[in-house]
């Protein structure tokens, strides 16, 4: 359909199984999200895989974060906020009441827009999830911590200053050490709400870097507004639009031959 | 003169006018001040601390009264400072807009701008007249209440400020809303937060209605909280309103101990508040 | 709490453990409320007492003690008229003089003076009410009574008090202190509050507001008189009636210069009484427990004064955010 976005893709077709057959890590059933009165997600249904990136694109206001929200049931910190549906990590559903929430939250970890270190040390940032859990002997914190922040691509960068401040790095420095507070209590799913969004392009890049080797122990779901990250990126691609899910594909398919026409119009550059 | 010369001229006159009331404003400010230290160096000794109100006619100084002073103070800050921030806490966390958050911040406001002779009256017939007499517990008491409104105020005003999204990176790491609280917000407000009880201090420091009919006062060496406790307001009050000159010398010195100390705990607050904006 | 089938599903760095603290949620939750509810009974404690301990003197006298004039312990004949007289007063003396001076310095912080000063200046003029009411006090007594009564109460007497009727204000022979010092000297203490709260309040104007009118060639005078001022009455109206309740309840400075009178005088320059100095003066020496059920009685009067005036200061700057969508 359009030569142009055919370039932005990979030159080979990646060697890789089916997409399709990939394990489901997250099945999402006929969510419906209601702020108040408005209703800002009409009935979604869609899949995660397993060690799949899935992106979700989308004009503003799409509802792309929102859902993103629902995974991990963050909205519930607000109220007026309502989900209905189900929302199934590994045949349960995490939507059901009576789940103690704090430990569905715990297996899906969740990475902002805006990069939020806590006002504490480097050290204690990426330690708050596990001492959550676990009083762990120092050693064997030491080496989680270290271990998170390397799969962070942070170790080199911050080994000699552990001890100080997380509000001392630079941005981009500040979102991976989010992501690392987030991988550090080895979650299974990766929320990932425009993580380079707030970022330079150099940050991003690197981020985009670490998604990329992140894929192989994760789920991940991955909001963008940036269309090329997600074709980049992603394996699998959700295009919202208004609340409602317009379609759904692998990524390599839904950049090169969507289905439905808003979705051509929006990737390419006709609106949004 | 011009229609235009006319709103010149007026216009000249009010901005001369307001440079006016600030030049009244400070001038007052210094001339409160200066008297205050002309008058109280005079009583400045090292006397003045290890003495104790004497007698009208002898020497003596105000040893008792500073020591309970800060002792009321003391636990004053001890029982408000906790209570203040619990209750700001609920407010700024559980009540954003419910009704009964509504009417606490309501209450508290009034209570916070409430005369402080009303809170004494309060604590005279909740605690002495239960007691049977006066007492340093009643006079801590009547500062804890005063100072509760401040503290729940600027404890409340201050956890507002900490954004959301770090409340949300916390409880997605699964973290429970009492944990959110205590380990990251409190963190991250913890600068403001003492300010504001560091202002509170200060306000209760020079308080004296409140304790005139609580504490009451003492001529001796006392530190029997149970009974009538000598502090610096009313031995103030008491002095100045004397005819006796070394009376009014030691009230003078008084006073402008107390005028130290608020202006050490003002200064102290706001080096805490530059201090924390350089830590971002 | 976790089931066996979340907790074999739990994440896998936390197989087999329970999250730490979880059941800390409600206690916490009931801490802080229990503490949120000590606020309100603090003041139900306040009121219930006032009430209580007013009762005797007000099923004595009636509310006739509101207007009754008469305070004698001898025969224990008490009216709150005076007290009440002189609390009114001196409060009004204090917006009459603390109002146009708070606007003034407002006014120049905002408008004239230069970037590098505001902060320090208003942080000045802000230390003006960190000084506390009982050194405003001994600073009343020993040097601006004994000023008032040698400069000023003079010129007044000789030059306003001859006129026909605000003259019987100022009559009298010049005591230093009286009614009109002690307003006065309210007047500094509040007009710090006032000045800072109108601050705050006209600085939220909406930079385009200003600039459109300054833009149209207005006099900085005009600009506030007829942009700032009306954009911003509410939080002003508000702002004073804080300074109000504040000059109502003051009670040390008071007490040291109003000299003490339960008489009620036409002459500012006379002595008087308020509520609170009253309570100052002769709570602890009272005798007898209709002399101390009056005292309450006043204190009560005092209470539910105040809790209007700041009820409504509350009620204005609560509109005034919402006005703002805040």
């Amino acid at each position: 359909m359009n030569t142009s976005l055919a370039q932005v893709l990979p030159p080979e077709p990646q060697a890789e199984p089916a997409a399709a057959s990939l394990p489901v890590k997250v099945e999402i059933r006929n969510v419906n999200f209601y702020y108040g009165k408005f209703q800002a997600l009409k009935n979604i249904s869609l899949v995660l895989r397993d060690r799949q990136v899935t992106a979700f694109i989308g004009p503003s206001g799409c509802g792309k974060s929102t859902l993103l929200r629902v995974l991990n049931r963050i909205y519930e910190l607000y109220p007026g906020q309502v989900a209905t549906g189900e929302v199934l990590v590994d045949g349960r559903n995490i939507l059901a009441p009576g789940l103690d929430i704090n430990l569905v939250r715990a297996r899906i970890g969740m990475v902002f827009q805006k990069p939020t270190p806590f006002p504490m040390a480097i050290y204690d940032n990426v330690a708050f999830g596990i001492r959550l859990y676990r009083r762990l002997p120092k050693s064997e914190l030491d080496d989680r911590v270290e271990d998170a922040l390397r799969r962070a691509a942070l170790w080199d960068e911050v080994k000699d200053k552990l001890r100080q401040s997380g509000l001392g790095l630079s941005g981009g420095q500040q979102q991976r050490l989010c992501i690392a507070r987030a991988i550090a209590v080895e979650p299974e799913i990766l929320l990932l709400d425009e993580p380079a969004s707030a970022l330079d392009p150099i940050s991003t890049q690197r981020i985009e870097e670490l998604i990329a080797e992140l894929k192989s122990d994760y789920c991940i779901a991955i909001v963008t507004h940036n269309m090329q990250q997600a074709a980049r990126s992603s394996d699998f691609t959700a295009f919202m639009y208004l609340g409602e899910l317009v379609e759904f594909d692998e990524t390599e398919r839904i950049f090169t031959h969507p289905r439905v026409k808003r979705t051509e119009d929006y990737i390419t550059g006709r609106f949004g | 003169m011009t229609v235009y010369g006319r709103r010149r001229a007026v216009n000249y006159l009010v901005m001369t006018l307001s440079l006016a009331a600030t030049a009244f404003g400070l001038a007052f400010l210094v001339l409160v001040l200066g008297t205050l230290i002309y008058h109280g160096a005079a009583a400045l000794r090292p006397s003045l601390f290890t003495e104790t109100t004497p007698p009208p006619g002898s020497a003596g100084g105000l040893g008792n009264a500073i020591f309970g002073s800060v002792a009321m103070t003391a636990i004053a800050t001890l029982v408000g400072t906790p209570t203040g921030i619990l209750a700001g806490t609920f407010l700024a966390e559980y009540a954003h807009s419910s009704r009964f958050g509504e009417v606490v911040r309501f209450v508290n406001d009034i209570l916070l701008s409430a005369p402080s002779i009303i809170i004494g009256l309060f604590v005279y017939a909740a605690m002495v007249v239960h007691m049977g007499h006066f007492s340093g517990w009643a006079g801590a008491m009547a500062l804890a209440i005063i100072m509760i409104p401040v503290v729940v105020r600027t404890t409340e005003d201050m956890l507002r400020l900490v954004p959301n999204s770090l409340r949300e990176a916390a409880a997605a790491l699964g973290a429970p809303k009492w944990r959110v609280v205590v380990t990251v917000t409190y963190r991250a407000a913890v600068q403001g937060m003492l300010t504001g009880v560091l202002l509170a201090v200060a306000r209760i420091s020079g308080e004296t209605a409140p304790l005139l009919f609580t504490a009451l006062n003492n001529q001796f060496w006392s530190a029997d909280l149970n009974a009538p406790m000598a502090n610096l307001p009313v031995v103030i009050f008491q002095f100045a309103l004397s005819p006796y000159a070394d009376w009014q010398t030691l009230a003078w010195g008084g006073a402008l101990l107390i005028a130290v100390a608020i202006l050490f705990l003002n200064i102290g607050a706001r080096l805490l508040a530059a201090w924390s904006s350089f830590d971002r | 709490m976790a089931t066996e089938a979340e907790l074999a599903t739990a994440p896998r760095a936390v197989r087999g453990e329970r999250p730490r603290g979880a059941a800390g949620d409600a206690l916490f939750r009931a801490l802080t409320f229990a503490f949120a509810l000590l606020v309100l009974v603090i003041l139900g404690g306040v009121i219930a007492s006032l009430v209580e301990g007013a009762w005797p003197a007000l099923r004595h006298f009636g509310l006739g003690f509101v207007v009754a004039a008469a305070w004698n312990p001898v025969t224990e004949t008490f009216g709150a008229l005076a007290p009440i007289y002189g609390t009114l007063v001196t409060a009004a003396i204090a917006m009459l003089v603390g109002i146009p001076v708070a606007f003034g310095i407002a006014l120049f912080i905002t408008e004239l003076c230069p970037v590098w000063l505001k902060r320090p200046l208003a942080t000045t003029i802000e230390l003006l009410a960190a000084i506390p009411s009982i050194i405003y006090g001994i600073w009343g007594l020993f040097v601006l009574a004994p000023f008032l009564q040698e400069r000023v109460e003079p010129a007044l007497i000789d030059s306003l008090g001859s006129l026909p009727v605000v003259g019987a204000l100022f009559a009298g022979p010049p005591l230093g202190i009286g009614v009109l010092t002690a307003g006065f000297i309210l007047a500094i203490m509040v007009l710090p509050f006032i000045s800072s709260i109108m601050r705050d309040v006209f600085e939220t104007v909406p930079p385009v507001l200003r600039e459109s009118a300054f833009g149209l060639g207005a006099t900085t005078t005009e600009v506030v008189w007829q942009v700032v001022l009306p954009y911003t009455r509410i939080g002003v109206a508000g702002g004073i009636l804080l300074g109000l309740g504040r000059a109502l309840g003051e009670t040390m400075a008071v007490t040291f210069v109003i000299g003490n009178s339960h008489r009620i005088h036409a002459s500012l320059l006379q002595p008087g009484t308020t509520i609170s100095a009253a309570l100052a003066n002769e709570f602890t020496e009272a005798v007898g427990d209709l002399y101390l059920s009056s005292l309450i009685a006043l204190g009560l009067i005092l209470f539910l004064i105040t809790f209007v005036v700041l009820a409504l200061a509350k009620l204005m700057l609560i509109r005034l955010q919402q006005q703002a969508g805040g």
